[in-house]
């Protein structure tokens, strides 16, 4: 053992930092991943609020996917008003979703473009506010947006290594389709993260499932290689570190 | 929005426009401006407002718009990523010029 410590962020997930030697690495990649419905956005958001209620982190939410309005509503649900820290400045929720009004329709796409202009709002929004904390929801929905895997890949990982050079600690979520066993749709996304989570609800009879959190990867960490037991709960997500998942 | 409009500053209510977003990072970029200039050069001058974003020094343009990749070009509700080819962005603005038509008789 060395002395040498590798400074953590706080995941603001109660029970998940005992599984990863107290929190993220700062400036890491973080791959949250799980199939539909798994609790990866509620997740990434409470990183993003407690960042700011606990640690006083400022952070971005950058959304491809819901709507602000809904993401808002919901997370109200577990008394997270992120409309206040929003209005204080604290935090920023980035409107990328297809709901967006003002998006032109993509007629044509080739093969010769980068990701400058999402990476240019990014970059705007973390240093407006400071923050240390970024969140990415979801990467799986840039397969629907763009065709040219190969340029998207490549840019993924240029968009990764510059926001967190600017030290943040990033978290990007991935959908697992259905009946897949990797990790999302890009077949990178391991390589693109020096962490991952893998997030599941799993039936566990002909009439109950159950939640459970699993950390595939953690670079540089001694981390729980068992699966856990996890809730969402009226206060949002939580981990049960010395519970293990009745279905592994 | 900051912008830098080129060509004509004359009366515009006719005129097309064209909106082009740029990064000073993009390498791609430059090749795309010379497309989209010849081309509009093609169609006559007058007909277009050419309009250029440059993201790096803008973001909120590319936010608002929600302009992830670059280069981009826009005219009217519609839009081409990566250097676009001649032909196609004939086809947008043609598709333009048809809605600028019927707004105008109505
Ligand atoms: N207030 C709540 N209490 C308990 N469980 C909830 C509550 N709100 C949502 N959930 C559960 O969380 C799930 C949604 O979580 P979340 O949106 O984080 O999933 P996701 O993994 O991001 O899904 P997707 O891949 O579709 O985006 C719901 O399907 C529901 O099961
Ligand atoms: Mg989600």
């Amino acid at each position: 053992m060395s002395d040498y410590t590798i400074e953590r962020v706080k995941t603001g997930i109660p029970g998940l930092d005992e599984l990863i030697e107290g929190g993220f690495p700062k400036g890491d990649t973080i791959l949250i991943a799980g199939k539909a419905g798994t609790g990866k956005s509620i997740l990434a958001t409470q990183f993003i609020y407690k960042g700011v209620t606990e640690y006083n982190e400022p952070g971005v939410f950058v959304t491809l996917e819901e709507s602000p309005i809904l993401i808002k509503r919901n997370m109200l649900r577990f008394g997270m008003d992120l409309e206040k820290l929003e209005k204080e400045g604290k935090i920023s929720i980035v409107d990328l979703s297809p709901s967006k009004e003002a998006t032109p329709a993509t007629i044509g796409e080739y093969p010769s473009f980068d990701l400058s202009g999402l990476q240019a709002i990014i970059m705007n929004h973390i240093k407006k506010i400071n923050a240390t904390r970024v969140v990415l929801d979801t990467l799986s929905i840039m397969a629907y947006k763009f065709r040219s895997r190969d340029i998207l890949r490549e840019e993924f990982f240029r968009l990764a290594a510059n926001i967190t050079r600017t030290g943040c600690t990033l978290l990007i979520t991935s959908e697992i389709p259905a009946q897949e066993t990797g990790l999302g749709v890009f077949d990178i996304e391991a390589f693109l993260a020096s962490g991952v989570i893998v997030l599941y609800n799993e039936k566990i009879s002909d009439t109950s499932r159950s939640r459970s959190i699993e950390v595939l990867k953690l670079r540089g960490s001694k981390h729980s290689s068992r699966i856990h037991s996890m809730r969402i709960t009226d206060e949002g997500i939580r981990v049960w570190p010395g519970e293990i998942s009745p279905g592994s | 929005m900051k912008t830098e409009p080129t060509e004509s500053e004359a009366d515009d209510s006719n005129m097309i426009e064209v909106v082009f977003f740029k990064s000073d990072s993009c390498a791609f970029c430059p090749r795309a401006e010379e497309v989209i200039r010849e081309t509009i050069n093609d169609f006559g001058l007058d007909t277009f407002k050419l309009v250029i974003i440059n993201v790096s020094e803008n973001p909120e343009a590319a936010e608002e718009y929600g302009i992830f990749a670059l280069p981009t070009v826009m005219i009217g509700g519609v839009s081409i990523t990566g250097i676009p080819e001649p032909e196609m962005l004939m086809k947008m603005v043609l598709g333009a010029k048809v809605m600028t038509k019927k707004k105008g008789e109505s």
